[in-house]
């Protein structure tokens, strides 16, 4: 089941590594293309979300396991068969208090045993600050397990850094610019895994968009602000993307009508990070909103509707 | 000083006794013993916590109310790797919000990465604290702990066979019992060995090969016994020889270490799961490979580390052939159901045994 050290990847063909479009994919993908590319190795992304996926991935999920999990396992399974290497990173922390939940611990490992009779390879990076592993050292590693030298390695790592940054930096300017419109503007915090799933969230962006109601999202953000911010509401929060979703709605609170909290049921972290944030900030409207694998989506339109109506209300525009 | 401190600290399995002897010799202060947890602490609880967080949430918050009505006017409460790292504050808000006046120690907030931070905390508690007199309790509690530990273990083992039924169950509450009123290491030294030499004398109708549960899950659940609905207990009084690793003295005090342990999984995992994760599937398969007839992996409701190890537990009960049972528990307080589970998982397992045994 295990490969040791990886060097089972190395092949007289270039191997192709998939992509899982789902958990980590938002918030890398920028990173984890330009760093495959650089390399010179071709890859392969899963499908945007759909219901047979979903499907596909409670199937072979634990019953109990998050939303966003199952979401994975099926983008996961869609890839068999179309590619050598199957890319699941695992990620500890980014430093003290800096940490993820611990799903993203586990993913690896998780993963490899719920398929371990199918024959399909996985392919892992491991960042662990705290535990020595800096995320440069974790691609540089992954580089070298994939056979290619240190020296390249580290290029493409720095290459896709750069990468990243730039188009992160384009992206938080576009969001920053929704904050100066005159409709109602409404902050959307999730995970961007959620915000960003076509099966999931999408549908409620369109929906805030059909009511006229400009959506914007809280993670997409200055990181390193972000996170100072977090601290002044909530000085012992452990969870990176929770702070930094937190540090937005600090910073942002004065510049929108409402913010809608959005998660996966039966998400860790935010189970107890959106209560804090409902009782750290009673003077702005919050509508929480918990996603499950059911479909029809009547009861969220309804909600969102009277949501949109009292924001309308206290702007006196009903 | 000002005034005397009243400090509690929400209960855990039996540790408080060891926290109660921390804090009245090691700080110099008052401890509240918690009240024992009830069904109206848990309703208080799930009332004021958020729908789904984890049941021990739930539970010690109750249990932090029970505290406070007790007459505390400070609590302390742990850090933690998991969920329970965000525990502290979020209960202060709580309770605060709902009109409590109290002072919180909250040990993640004097989570720094260095260790003598923690001692900030003790400092708070009193400031006039003697670090020699702070070190040899620590050290005292730490053997306390180890004694509590072996008894509990040597008690589950046993229980369930002993000829005259309720002694083993007597010379267990009256260890405790020493335990929480032990005033210096020698109590506790006597306290320990009196219960040793009791639990030899009593007569034992142990089967030659026995049926052994190994007991393993998530930290809280499964070293509290009320959180657990007395399961091991259950166990036992079936005629079951009842394992567990996870206490104190294992996972924390004389804890192998993720690489140690890591690597004899390495054919399951190669990277530590979660907090508790490498200890209960290295637990699972040393189970499993000394050929024990079952294991019960038991997780609070939502528990990520512990639902993400399922697959391996699963994977290691495909490849020895030994039957798991996943119990999740909320904070119900009705224990039909569980006892219907445990009961076909016992007849399963000795209509097993003795199939195995021809």
């Amino acid at each position: 089941m295990k490969e040791k050290g990886n060097t089972a990847a190395v092949t007289a063909r270039t191997p192709v590594i998939g992509l899982p479009r789902a958990l980590l994919y938002e918030r890398e993908a920028v990173m984890w293309k330009a760093f495959f590319s650089s390399l010179g190795m071709r890859g392969i992304i899963s499908a945007p979300t759909n219901r047979e996926m979903l499907r596909l991935g409670a199937e072979a999920a634990i019953d109990e396991v998050c939303l966003s999990t199952k979401i994975y396992l099926g983008h996961v399974r869609s890839l068999f068969g179309k590619c050598d290497l199957i890319l699941v990173p695992r990620v500890s922390n980014y430093g003290l208090h800096r940490n993820m939940c611990t799903k993203f611990e586990s993913l690896y490992d998780l993963v490899c045993n719920v398929f371990r009779n199918t024959g399909q390879r996985f392919l892992a990076y491991n960042v662990d600050v705290l535990g020595g592993i800096s995320e440069e050292k974790a691609f540089v590693d992954l580089g070298m397990a994939l056979g290619f030298g240190r020296k390249d390695a580290v290029r493409a790592f720095r290459r896709a850094g750069r990468a990243a940054a730039e188009d992160w930096h384009k992206k938080i300017s576009r969001e920053e610019r929704l904050y100066r419109t005159d409709q109602i503007k409404v902050l959307v915090a999730g995970h961007s895994y959620l915000t960003e799933d076509a099966y999931i969230g999408r549908p409620l962006f369109q929906y805030l968009e059909e009511m006229g109601v400009v959506p914007i999202r809280a993670d997409r953000v200055d990181r390193k602000e972000a996170l100072r911010q977090s601290v002044r509401v909530s000085p012992t929060i452990k969870w990176e993307m929770s702070r930094e979703l937190l540090g937005s709605i600090q910073m942002h609170k004065s510049k929108v009508d409402g913010l809608i909290l959005m998660s996966a049921f039966p998400c860790g972290p935010d189970s107890m990070v959106n209560e804090m944030i409902i009782r750290k900030f009673p003077d702005i409207p919050i509508l929480n909103i918990v996603m499950d694998n059911q479909d029809g989506t009547a009861g969220l339109e309804t909600r969102l509707e009277s949501f949109t109506d009292i924001l309308k209300l206290k702007r006196g525009e009903l | 000083m000002a005034r005397e401190r009243k400090i509690s600290f929400p209960m855990v399995a039996n540790y408080n006794s060891v926290v109660k002897y921390f804090v009245e010799h090691g700080l110099n202060a008052a401890f509240i013993m918690p009240p024992k947890l009830t069904r109206r602490t848990v309703e208080i609880g799930a009332k004021n916590s958020p729908d789904y967080v984890c049941a021990p949430f739930k539970t010690l918050l109750g249990n932090m109310v029970d505290a406070l009505e007790a007459g505390a006017d400070t609590l302390v409460m742990t850090m933690g790797l998991c969920r329970l790292g965000y525990y502290a504050e979020l209960q202060e808000q709580i309770l605060k919000d709902l009109g409590y006046d109290f002072e919180m120690i909250n040990l993640a907030a004097y989570s720094t990465g260095k260790n003598r931070d923690y001692f900030k905390a003790v400092r708070r508690l009193n400031p006039r604290v003697s670090l020699g007199r702070l070190a040899l309790t620590f050290a005292e509690c730490l053997k306390m702990v180890e004694h509590i530990d072996e008894i509990e273990e040597e008690y589950y083992r046993n229980c369930g066979f002993e000829r005259h039924p309720g002694q083993y169950k007597k010379v267990y509450d009256r260890f405790l019992l020493n335990m929480e009123l032990a005033r210096n290491v020698r109590d506790i030294e006597a306290g320990y060995l009196k219960a040793k030499r009791e639990f030899q004398a009593i007569l034992l109708d142990k089967p030659e090969q026995p049926l052994r549960v190994g007991v393993i899950g998530e930290y809280f659940t499964v070293m509290d016994e009320f959180s657990n609905l007395y399961l091991e207990q259950k166990l036992a009084d079936m005629g079951v020889e009842v394992h567990r690793w996870m206490n104190l003295t294992h996972r924390n005090i004389h804890y192998q270490g993720q690489k140690n342990l890591g690597v004899q999984i390495s054919e399951y995992c190669r990277y530590e799961m979660g907090p508790t994760s490498t200890a209960n599937i290295w637990c699972a398969k040393n189970y499993a490979v000394h050929g024990f007839d079952g294991i019960i992996h038991l997780k609070s409701a939502g528990c990520t580390p512990e639902i993400d190890i399922m697959p391996v537990l699963q994977n290691i009960s495909r490849d020895y052939k030994i039957p798991v049972l996943y119990l999740t528990y909320d904070s119900q307080t009705s224990d039909t159901g569980l006892m219907t589970r445990v009961e076909a998982f016992y007849d399963m397992i000795s209509m097993r045994k003795q199939v195995v045994q021809i």
